[in-house]
């Protein structure tokens, strides 16, 4: 049984930011659900006000711009990303991402944004967006403000989205010419699961070197992005030296739990599997 | 809590009903409208028994409150025969023994309908793709994704 509630589904940000004004913190964006009614339901979740976003035509936006990059609107289900080939090519570390999150059925419901907002440190989408240096399009009655993904998570379902904000699109700059994007994610069944740890990579040439981004979901309590392994990785030495300092810096930067799906020492060890094996599937494609 | 007036079809059948902003769809085809094909089980989106089509597209029904479908148009199992014929699907599962208990069924027909559809000849892989967000834990998959194929390989 859910609790109580109200409902509103206004058609306009103006409409929205209003019922945002009136209700505070008792209200919450209501977009595919998927997240938010299981919280309700499990109490979780005290908010009684759902302002359900989907009439707003304004945050329906899926597109690319050259130059600008890609913009994610607010209500962009998770199928509409993965049914478009330019996010496949261009950005494959996202699409392999979105395509890990729940099944086929919730992608028809669930959204990018709504996976960004839920602040889970399972979010698959945010090390994607972590390496491919999104940002946060944020309006509010008072105007709106940009902020870089990293910036993004604050705490365990937690971010720096203040009373009265809420994220209108996400942008994904151009990624590096000739990158390489993968998506690596450790589930307990082939199928469907939260990720045990998730890593993702972006590998381009800067010049004739190689520079790495690498991200993680279900490590620490929020999405991490580890510069201090992408830099361990630059310095010099053999490739496989490179690869082992990047690895051992990544596992000390990490703050893995122990819960249902794994042990925090298993979780380490996944850390400096899936990040070896990330790197080497970069040195020997990009 | 103030109900609120929502308008829908269901089955090819207009309603006009009032609920309260905290009833799901579930609950709207269950209870209101005593539609019991489309089953309640899990309640949070893993199991999928309560999937049903919401516009032409596969939802979890326990995943969306019954207000959010105002204008919409919704396919239950009991909406998938016509004039009491079944579908070559439904007629598949039981040639395949897609079946033991039942409970899962109405929702395998959903996804495997909907599959069809929109890919009239899908490959296993795609087959077993989209049903990996519905679980049964009696027959196995194997039986209920050969019933999709045959179907797929009748339509040639």
């Amino acid at each position: 049984m859910l609790p109580k509630l109200e409902y509103s589904s206004p058609k306009t940000l103006e409409e929205l930011f209003e019922v945002l004004e009136k209700y505070q913190e008792k209200a919450k964006i209501l977009a595919g659900g998927t997240d938010l009614l299981v919280s309700l339901r499990d109490r979780v979740e005290k908010a009684r006000h759902l302002v359900d976003i989907k009439k707003i035509k304004e945050l329906d936006r899926l597109e690319y711009r050259k130059g600008e990059g890609l913009i994610i609107g607010a209500t962009v289900t998770l199928r509409r990303i993965l049914e478009s080939q330019l996010i496949r090519e261009k950005y494959p570390v996202l699409w392999e991402a979105v395509k890990t999150i729940g099944d086929v059925i919730l992608k028809n419901r669930a959204t990018l944004v709504g996976n960004i907002c839920n602040a889970s440190p399972a979010a698959d989408s945010a090390p994607a967006l972590l390496v491919l240096e999104a940002n946060v399009r944020i309006v509010s009655k008072e105007g709106s403000r940009e902020v870089p993904i990293d910036k993004f998570f604050t705490g365990v379902k937690k971010t720096i989205l203040r009373s009265g904000e809420v994220v209108k699109e996400v942008v994904v700059p151009e990624p590096p010419s000739n990158s390489f994007g993968r998506y690596l994610k450790m589930m307990r069944v082939w199928s469907e699961d939260l990720a045990i740890v998730g890593v993702a990579g972006l590998g381009y040439r800067e010049g004739r070197e190689l520079r790495v981004r690498l991200a993680y979901s279900s490590v620490a309590p929020t999405p991490l992005r580890i510069r201090e392994a992408e830099e361990a990785f630059t310095r010099d030495g053999t490739m496989e030296e490179r690869i082992e300092r990047a690895v051992q810096v990544a596992s000390q930067r990490v703050s893995p739990i122990s819960d249902v799906r794994g042990s925090a020492e298993y979780r380490l060890n996944l850390v400096k599997v899936l990040t070896r094996r990330l790197l080497k599937q970069m040195v020997e494609v990009v | 809590m103030e109900k609120k007036k929502i308008t829908f079809k269901i089955n090819g059948v207009e309603k006009t009903v009032e609920v309260a902003p905290n009833k799901t769809l579930l609950w709207l085809i269950r209870e209101e409208l005593k539609l019991k094909g489309t089953k309640k089980a899990c309640e949070r989106g893993d199991c999928g028994l309560c999937t049903v089509l919401l516009n032409g597209e596969p939802v979890k029904s326990c995943l969306v409150l019954a207000v959010e479908v105002d204008g919409s148009e919704i396919v239950t199992v009991e909406g998938l025969s016509r004039d009491g014929e079944l579908t070559e699907l439904q007629k598949a599962f039981i040639e395949h023994g897609a079946l033991q208990c039942g409970f899962c069924t109405p929702a395998f027909l959903i996804v495997g309908h909907w599959l069809i559809n929109r890919n009239p000849r899908p490959s296993k892989e795609e087959v077993v793709e989209a049903l990996n967000g519905l679980l049964c834990r009696c027959t196995g998959y194997r039986p209920i994704i050969e019933a999709i194929l045959s179907v797929s390989k009748a339509k040639k």
